[in-house]
């Protein structure tokens, strides 16, 4: 399935199409020592406890230093000129008639564009989006905007002040925009539907009778007006019939249930929301005409494909440029930045400077008018339940998210919405249909949730009303149904390792914010006239990782004993430069001395990808992988939580690989120096005896060795002293042998080079040698179909109060019980979870926008209406939070950067109705919401 | 467009008189003429602080928005920026950092590090309003509260900003009254 479908073919890391791809990203040019300075500083680290005192970029940041893209100007890069242009984009308020050109009469004749840049000016120099994006960067005269805030003119100044002012003056109006007839808002099929649907075996444990693991996705056959045509329900038919059948026989039970099943239907609703990203999008570029080469700042979190697509752009285009020198800087998204369009506009403006840099920045009307959203969803869900064991038998859901008027990742929000509604329950029959919706607003994509956020907060509430109902305690009948090891997910797989929800629910139940709630409300209450009192508990599972988890880590140790790590991933604010360094001092006993994100060249291991590997098919797989040099996948963005995991696997690995066939075999040859073997010869030492203590190597009670003795010895001896490796993983991971000092070593990584001391032959351009596999087993295509195999869980406790006469709900206090494995860093995770109970919060109660007209394309909005949480609105001196001590040392670390925001929503829905006895289904729970329903007279607690 | 020359000092350096034109913000005024881009742009209404830049007078020092502040309002002022709190080398490379910056660096207060220049602008004017005027040890969270309430976060949640700034303030000595 494609669960992030990016369409991407091919891609040579230094060569695209024919243009020549340069990463002047942080560590390897003058840039780099602008942008990564504090990195080339060793890490601040205590080697006596092994912790880090602060984050590696801490210093910069809290300096102030450049290090986002939208701190660059011209004069800050090395050889570019340093008169900076300025550049807009004039964008649509309205996507209900034609597009008939602008009048900028408004500006005058001192304010007037120095370049104005439109629809035809870019067929004419062959530019365009890449195929990802859809049609029309620019819209053309004559064509209905497919959505509101759609761009068409790009309009550039030489200089500043008039920048400014032009700007200034073109804000809020509504007559720059000509307009033709009147034609109504496009009218287009859904960008994509899915339906899950399984049917499992006796227990939990038995095999499914049917299952998309098994079997297959659902998919429609075509679309009547926007709703799905699912295929005919036909028990002995092709395998969607069948699974149509299956759901097809659900829903008649639950029209007509069995006398002590209790069926709770309840329609569900939440908003679309702005990532809200502190640091707008932004691109900054130069096209150097006279050596036709393209320089482009840009604030990306997947500048990979910022990097493949501009190259392609460039040689399908009619520029004449012919070199790509992309600079990805330190950046913020929540998702709203990964495969976003402002790059490209970044990328387009760049040829219309006249020779200068052109910048492209967002303000925040700006931003707000055309950043990527959170998909606004609506969920119908029936869930029927057995009276007398409170067991969930059947949950169906039919959502629909709103991806807007152009397709981003809209298909894969709507399918992970629907794989992760079970969230923490095991369900043995289910039928889960999600579409995605072509609409007239602002494009919708990957933003923090990514579907779950919507669809897990829902679940969390319709199981706590299905307790309320059978009169049961919200966790007792959550532990009754809980989703435990070795149980099945709504796809049919088994997810990995040990499901840990049940601790997490044990100890949720055992807090005295849950146990002692009715005596708090009261005593609240007394203590407080017209305020009511409740306390909420949600608990979810969320995965983590795409499915195609891809990635490129270097690890290398000069002769002077420097660690040195290079990485794909681009630093988005959540410390993974910190704990990718960090997660080096386990092999070298420090973490790496210097940092380089965000990097694109992997010409050391020159790999290639030919399809889409969430669409692959297994005959494809098994012809490809003959090659060594093939991978289903390059490179990952950095999104979907996938840092700690995912990425730290690869750093992991590489590191493992310099230690295990560099420093260990030169610590043993140190060691066993001396007659007769040495201070060894009389030991029986093992690898895994070794540890690093205080900076030192030892094993089995050898004299401690620092780094830099050992290094000099494995550079003597020609041992590895650098490796950089592939890794792949679709929900298991890529596995391969190589040949390796002699013997076929089989390790979780799809490709390897290995650097090597004194006199070894490299054959690659950085002194590398590929070490191509002899054997590789990758997970089954079908594993595809798996939707989530990794998760992690979390259960907020919240506490608040609801004022009655105003309907303002006052958190109170809030309590998180997580399970994410070992964590890297402490002080990152439990910041993660304060930051993402944060933005739950925001969701919950405050922040909302509307679709359409009156909402953010008509470049009206702020954070003056648009109202982000603020200190006082997150409890930020009572709340608290715990983590599940690791099973053991050797648990990985999990992915946790977007499911800590979930249970905090529904918690608060929850809560809300504790206090004020009435339930809540549409999202964000505002004042005027709660007031209307206490307000309302008493017929039921439905509001 | 009509301009008029600007003073101002800045981190301690003179510049100017540059010739500015009137109606531009400050904002702008570092960003573009003098490179001081530490001081982030994030509404350009006055409402998220990110633009915060402290202004020194005879009064002593207060926070100032420098996206709704016209930049000609500072003429002949001296203002500092987040770019002047540490000490530098010759080469402009932090050698030490505030006490501020350094309860922020412990405490792991920021994520992206976007708004950080306010929340560093807005922590300094409170210690240094606290050294004048001490508080009670009991009034020193709501101290520290209605000091940085105006500032947004987006990733952090607020926690480890307030309790670096709450830290700093009952451990630094005459920022607290010792027996209230």
């Amino acid at each position: 399935m494609p669960v992030r479908q990016d369409r991407r073919q091919f891609l040579k890391t230094t060569l695209v199409a024919g243009i020549a791809v340069t990463i002047a990203s942080p560590g390897n040019s003058a840039l780099a020592a602008l942008l990564e300075r504090e990195n080339l500083r060793p890490a601040p680290w205590n080697p006596k406890d092994g912790s880090l005192r602060y984050r590696v970029d801490a210093t910069a940041k809290a300096c102030g230093d450049k290090l986002f893209a939208y701190d660059m100007r011209a004069r800050n890069l090395p050889g570019w000129p340093k008169d900076q242009a300025h550049a807009m984009l004039l964008r649509v308020t309205r996507a209900d008639r034609v597009y008939a050109g602008f009048d900028l009469a408004a500006l005058g004749e001192e304010l007037k564009p120095d370049r104005i840049v439109t629809a035809a000016d870019l067929a004419k120099d062959g530019l365009k989006f890449p195929p990802f994006y859809g049609d029309d960067l620019l819209l053309p005269e004559g064509k209905t905007p497919a959505y509101l805030g759609q761009a068409v003119a790009i309009l550039v100044w030489h200089d500043f002040a008039r920048y400014r002012f032009a700007k200034n003056a073109l804000k809020f109006r509504d007559d720059t925009i000509r307009w033709g007839d009147e034609t109504g808002p496009l009218e287009r099929d859904p960008w994509a539907a899915f339906r899950y649907v399984r049917v499992g075996g006796e227990t939990p444990f038995d095999d499914d009778r049917y299952s998309t693991l098994k079997d297959t996705v659902v998919f429609p056959g075509g679309y009547k007006k926007q709703l799905p045509q699912w295929p005919e329900a036909l028990a002995g038919g092709k395998l969607g019939e069948q699974g149509m059948a299956h759901a097809q026989a659900m829903a008649r039970e639950l029209d007509a249930p069995p006398a002590d099943w209790l069926v709770l239907a309840r329609d569900y609703a939440t908003q679309s929301i702005d990532t809200a990203a502190l640091e707008p999008d932004n691109a900054n570029g130069w096209y150097d005409a006279a050596n036709a080469t393209l320089h482009l700042i840009v604030a990306s979190q997947s500048p990979q494909e910022v990097a493949e697509e501009c190259a392609k752009l460039m040689a399908a285009s009619r520029t004449g440029a012919k070199r790509l020198v992309l600079h990805p800087c330190y950046t913020v998204g929540y998702g709203s930045k990964d495969h976003t369009h402002m790059p490209f506009y970044g990328f387009a403006a760049s040829f219309y400077g006249d020779g200068r840099p052109v910048r492209l920045a967002n303000d925040r009307y700006e931003q707000f008018q055309s950043s990527l959203k959170r998909h606004a969803f609506s969920m119908k869900y029936r869930v029927a339940v057995e009276r007398k064991t409170g067991k969930i038998q059947i949950f169906t859901a039919d959502m629909q998210g709103n991806g807007g008027g152009r397709c981003n990742f809209s298909p894969s929000v709507a399918l992970v919405a629907a794989t992760a509604a079970q969230s923490i329950y095991y369900v043995p029959r289910s039928d889960m249909a999600s579409t995605a919706l072509a609409t007239r607003a602002l494009d919708a994509g990957s933003a923090r949730g990514y579907g779950t956020l919507q669809s897990m907060a829902a679940t969390e509430m319709i199981v706590d009303e299905i307790a309320h109902e059978l009169g049961l305690d919200a966790i007792d009948l959550r532990l009754a149904n809980v989703l435990r090891t070795g149980m099945k997910n709504t796809q049919g797989a088994i997810p990995g390792g040990a499901l840990r929800a049940d601790e997490v629910l044990e100890k949720a139940r055992a807090h005295p914010l849950w146990k002692d709630r009715a005596a708090r409300k009261a005593d609240y209450e007394n203590r407080h006239p017209g305020r009511r009192y409740g306390v909420g508990f949600a608990c979810v599972q969320k995965d983590f990782g795409t499915g195609a988890e891809a990635a490129f880590a270097q690890v290398e140790v000069s002769r002077e004993g420097k660690i040195r790590l290079r990485h794909i991933a681009v630093e988005i604010g959540t410390g993974m430069t910190s704990s990718q360094s960090v997660l080096c001092a386990r092999w070298f006993g420090r973490p790496a001395d210097a940092v380089e994100t965000a990097q694109t060249d992997w010409s050391d291991l020159p790999l290639v990808a030919t399809h889409d590997p969430w669409l692959m098919q297994q005959d494809v797989q098994d012809k490809q992988e003959k090659n060594p040099r093939w991978t289903p996948h390059l490179a990952t963005p950095t999104s979907a939580s996938n840092s700690a995991y995912f990425y730290g696997h690869a750093t992991s690995e590489a590191a493992r690989l310099v230690f295990n066939h560099g420093l260990w075999p030169a610590a043993l040859a140190l060691w066993g120096r001396g007659y007769g073997g040495g201070q060894l010869a009389p030991l029986a030492v093992r690898r895994e005896d070794a540890r690093w203590v205080d900076g030192r190597l030892t094993a089995g009670g050898l004299a401690p060795l620092t780094l830099e003795a050992i290094v000099a010895h494995a550079y003597e001896a020609g041992l590895v002293t650098g490796a950089v490796v592939h890794t792949f993983n679709r929900w298991q991971w890529a596995e391969a042998e190589f040949p390796l000092d002699g013997a076929a070593e089989r390790l979780p990584v799809d490709a390897l080079a290995l650097r090597y001391g004194d006199g070894a032959k490299a054959t690659t351009p950085n002194g590398y040698r590929v070490v191509d596999r002899s054997r590789v087993f990758y997970p089954p295509a079908q594993r595809n179909n798996a939707g989530v195999t990794y998760y992690s869980a979390i259960g907020t406790l919240v506490e608040l109060a609801v004022e009655r006469a105003s309907g303002k709900v006052h958190l109170l206090n809030h309590h998180s019980i997580l399970e994410c494995g070992n964590a890297i860093v402490p002080e990152l995770v439990s910041g993660q979870l304060q930051g993402g109970i944060a933005m739950g919060i925001g969701h919950a109660l405050h922040e909302f926008l509307p679709l359409y007209e009156d909402g953010p394309g008509n470049g009206t909005w702020n954070f003056n209406r648009y109202t982000l949480p603020r200190g006082s609105d997150v409890a930020v001196w009572t709340q608290t939070g715990e983590v599940l001590p690791a099973l053991s040392e050797t648990d990985p670390p999990k992915g946790m950067a977007e499911v800590v925001m979930i249970p905090i929503v529904g918690a608060i829905v929850n809560a809300v109705h504790h206090a004020t006895d009435k339930r809540f289904y549409d999202l964000p729970l505002t004042p005027s919401k709660i007031l209307a329903a206490l307000d309302a007279p008493p017929n039921g607690d439905k509001a | 467009m009509k301009t008029r020359p600007l003073t101002l000092t800045v981190n301690g350096r003179r510049h100017g008189p540059l010739d500015i034109p009137e109606g531009l913000m400050l904002i702008d005024v570092l960003h573009e003429w003098l490179d001081l881009t530490g001081t982030r742009f994030g509404c350009g209404q006055g409402v998220c602080r990110a633009c915060t830049v402290i202004v020194d007078d005879a009064d002593g020092s207060r926070e100032m928005r420098t996206c709704i502040t016209g930049a000609h309002w500072f003429d002949g002022k001296q203002i500092r920026t987040v770019e002047g709190h540490a000490t530098r080398d010759a080469a402009g490379a932090v050698t030490a950092v505030s006490p501020v910056q350094q309860a922020f660096l412990d405490h792991y207060s920021f994520q992206c590090g976007y708004c950080t220049p306010g929340f560093v602008n807005a922590a300094t004017v409170l210690v240094e309003r606290l050294a004048k005027a001490p508080i009670a040890k009991a009034d020193v969270e709501a101290m520290v509260g209605a000091a940085l309430e105006p500032h947004l976060c987006r990733c952090t949640g607020y926690v480890r900003y307030y309790e670096a700034v709450r830290d700093l303030v009952l451990r630094t000595p005459g920022l607290v009254k010792e027996n209230a």
